[in-house]
């Protein structure tokens, strides 16, 4: 037991650093299921035009690989959910990999664990404090969620049901990343693994929704359709979530116990004696610390971009019938449907690649916390130069991977390719604008970069539910990604994009005037 | 000549917090100079004011004569800098870190002494940053200091994390770089390496300077030591300048300041010595004085 001792309050302190950080998350991921729940009997007011919006999405193995089958037809629930079943549940365990990584392994490499293990801490207690404080955000998000359907109208059994496949999809996540933060001594490379593995159980599950459906049973993602949360549920499919965290969770237990502290089960290599030649300013050592996570965001970007292209032609083959055509412009916009499909796309993936440049500001922030930056400018590299390094992977980075996603649709897509690329660069001054906030926040003072995924959060959620609430015009145009036009279905808009390209100047410029007059550290 | 850091009055606050309250240094061309203070005196501060990383609230100071807020980089051209808690890139290597810091400075690694001193310092270059020990990232910004030929060196508690044996080959770079004519700033509490290293020494405390001076004329500020056999009983009492005396049988103890000293010794020679040790205090004492809040009762 006494390996054991401290979790109460290691898992109490794990609570009050995430306060905010979970009230926000909260909120954010309930009021999407409140808002979708009661905004969906409005947008389809008969059972007819719900059936024929369900089978439009059935039809449409795209989208069908994006967020999975609707089994009963039949149901409003179901219909009402198809973005929060799967799709959403990705973005919620994100929340998962973000806490236990947090409390684990972020702690252990900065060397806090062992200064809380120097007291009267078990060994294992903090592995423990991380997983208990984040399976009770799961089941609380779970009966949250559950509540907010319910309290949106939709029927009891099938909210909690819903809610139940949220929870448990909490749990796994836990549970991967208790497992990925034991094997690497990086936590940079122990999020990389966890992130990794909640993409391909999301994958797998897309290639089983639209092939072999006995795939789909494979990853928990596909549980979650298959629980048949709205008709007849199969409760005991929540059975599996449970087991497969039990088991994860054990598995990451063995592996600590078979590991020293700080260190982990991936042999760390040497590397080279000598830098290379070129390593030899701030933008350099800028490019080279991030270039391994930036070559991993490629080759993902890559294969996703490439599938989903290739996919794309099956709609307009499969979607003959006018009010299935109507269905899915209606879900997506105007336009081809194929496009409307790859536009949405290009819209996740430019807030995905948000993060990527909130990552690296995030960096920049930390370098200097940490005292690197001290460093880097005791020696003849100026501040502006320092302060631009970071700034030109952040932007530079999202940039590309907008031209990796552009053209690996475009290679799938097999046509369009001037214009994908196209659609896909329209997206960067979004981009560009919240990273530049982000970098105004970290301008600031050092620890402010929160305030960009804070910013970042309250766009989606306005991009989620302004439409639903029906907030004002003004509120919903405060997120920038509002503003891009859906590309290729809607031409290029040359005002909008001027704008916020404008706008990421002016904030960069206050940024830059705010560094170079303050103290650094 | 010119002094190479030139600090008055300098004030630096943190919100209500003065960590700097107009701390004078002054440090001239060739000198080691130690620069002693408790934890939170405020070293690091002054330091990271000389860097040019802080914007102080008032007072004047130079390097090199130039103003470190304005012209950091043309000053940090002829310096190195070692911190006193290195913080190093977790996925760069030892040795990728040093030539990065050299290359970063205007030195070329390979014509530098780096290869020499990853040895005598017994440093693993291929290791990751996240892997070393804190005594490990010290010597990684060790090396790359020692390594080209700056004009100034400024090292914050650079020995902190070393053991006795890195200490020792630390203390020869030192001498090395001093025997070529550069400058050291040295910030420390552990006296004994400003001592064995430092020609001149400020002493800080609370954000303002105490003392400063080479070690002989803080000496003259302090009282020796004296202990003596004597054959008669001397009249010592009330003598300028002596004190905490005790007089047990013909043994005499007591304290005395440089100005009491003739005095003394004259009474004592009247009443004849056998045996006289005097011990000049040590850079601990002097120390501890600096830090005593209140005024020693005589």
């Amino acid at each position: 037991m006494s390996s054991l001792a401290g979790v109460r309050p290691l898992a109490w302190q794990a609570v009050r650093r995430d306060r905010l950080m979970l009230a926000l998350w909260t909120l954010a991921l309930v009021g999407v299921c409140y808002a979708s729940a009661a905004a969906t009997e409005s947008l389809y007011p008969t059972t007819a035009e719900q059936v024929r919006a369900a089978e439009a999405i059935n039809d449409s193995p795209a989208i069908v690989a994006l967020y999975g089958p609707i089994l009963d037809v039949h149901s409003l629930g179901e219909l009402a959910m198809t973005k929060l079943t799967v799709l959403y549940a990705v973005i919620l365990s994100v929340l998962f990999v973000i806490l236990v990584r947090r409390h684990t392994r972020v702690e252990e490499e900065s060397g806090r664990t062992e200064l809380v293990g120097g007291t009267a801490v078990g060994r294992d207690a903090p592995l423990v404090a991380a997983v208990v404080e984040a399976a009770v955000v799961a089941l609380g998000i779970g009966l949250l969620a559950g509540l907010a359907d319910l309290g949106g109208g939709l029927p009891v059994a099938g909210s909690l049901a819903f809610g139940a496949s949220w929870a448990g999809i909490g749990l796994v996540a836990v549970g991967v990343t208790a497992v990925a933060c034991q094997l690497s001594a990086s936590a940079r490379t122990c999020a990389a693994i966890a992130a990794g593995a909640v993409g391909v159980l999301y994958l797998l599950r897309a290639v089983g929704d639209t092939s072999a459906a006995w795939v789909s049973w494979l990853s928990p993602f596909g549980w979650s359709t298959q629980l048949r949360a709205w008709s007849g549920p199969r409760w005991w499919v929540l059975v599996l979530y449970v087991v497969l965290a039990a088991v994860l969770v054990g598995v990451a237990h063995l592996l600590r116990q078979r590991r020293d502290l700080g260190s982990g089960l991936l042999a760390a290599r040497p590397g080279p004696a000598d830098g290379s030649p070129r390593l030899g300013d701030a933008v350099a050592l800028a490019v080279r610390v991030h270039a391994p996570s930036l070559a991993v965001w490629s080759c993902a970007v890559a294969g996703l971009a490439v599938v989903f292209g290739a996919i794309a032609p099956g709609i307009g083959d499969l979607l003959d019938s006018d009010p299935a055509r109507e269905m899915i412009e209606r879900l997506g916009g105007v336009g081809v449907l194929e496009e409307t499909l790859l536009a949405a796309i290009l819209s996740i993936l430019a807030v995905v690649f948000t993060c990527f440049a909130l990552t690296v500001v995030g960096h920049g922030g930390s370098d200097e916390q940490d005292g690197r930056t001290e460093q880097v400018l005791a020696t003849a590299t100026s501040r502006s130069r320092t302060f631009a390094a970071t700034l030109v992977v952040a932007l530079g980075g999202s940039l590309w991977l907008l031209v990796v996603a552009g053209v690996g649709l475009a290679l799938g897509y097999g046509q369009d390719f001037g214009a994908l690329l196209g659609a896909a660069l329209a997206q960067a001054p979004a981009v560009w604008l919240v990273a530049a906030l982000a970098a105004l926040a970290w301008a600031w003072r050092s620890a402010g970069t929160i305030a960009g995924w804070v910013l970042l959060g309250l766009f989606l959620t306005l991009g989620q539910l302004g439409e639903l609430l029906g907030l004002p015009d003004w509120v919903l145009g405060l997120s920038p990604y509002t503003h891009v036009p859906a590309m290729p279905v809607e031409p290029f808009a040359p005002a909008p994009f001027t704008v916020l390209t404008l706008l990421t100047a002016l904030v960069l410029t206050l940024a830059w005037t705010r560094y170079r007059t303050r103290d650094i550290g | 000549m010119d002094n190479v850091i030139d600090v008055s009055g300098l004030v630096k606050t943190f919100g209500r917090f003065r960590a700097l309250d107009g701390l004078t240094l002054q440090v001239s061309a060739g000198e080691v100079h130690g620069f002693l203070g408790p934890n939170g005196a405020g070293k690091s501060t002054t330091i990271r004011s000389l860097l040019g990383l802080l914007r102080v609230d008032a007072g004047t100071a130079t390097v090199f004569g130039k103003d470190p807020w304005h012209d950091a980089v043309a000053i940090h051209r002829r310096l190195a800098y070692v911190p006193g808690d290195v913080a190093l890139w977790p996925n760069l290597t030892g040795g990728e870190t040093v030539d990065l810091l050299l290359r970063m400075r205007g030195e070329d690694p390979a014509a530098s002494r780096r290869a020499e001193l990853l040895e005598r310092f017994a440093l693993d270059p291929t290791k990751k940053g996240r892997a070393y020990s804190k005594g490990n990232r010290q010597k990684v910004a060790l090396v790359a200091a020692f390594a080209a030929d700056p004009e100034l060196l400024i090292l914050d508690e650079p020995t902190s994390g070393l053991d006795p044996l890195m200490e020792q080959v630390f203390n020869e770079c030192v001498a090395e770089h001093t025997a070529r004519g550069a400058t050291v700033l040295l910030s420390s509490h552990i006296l004994s390496e400003v001592e064995r290293l430092a020609d001149r020494v400020t002493i800080i405390r609370e954000g303002r300077t105490v003392e400063s001076g080479t070690l002989d004329e803080l000496r003259h500020l302090r009282r020796n030591r004296i202990r003596a056999e004597l054959d008669a009983p001397a009249a010592l009492d009330g003598l300028p300048g002596v004190h905490d005396l005790v007089v047990e049988g013909d043994v005499v103890t007591c304290s005395v300041d440089a100005e009491g000293l003739p005095g003394l010794l004259s009474a004592l020679t009247a009443a004849g010595v056998r045996n006289l040790t005097s011990t000049p205090p040590s850079l601990e004492e002097l120390f501890l004085d600096a830090y005593r809040t209140e005024p020693v009762a005589s």
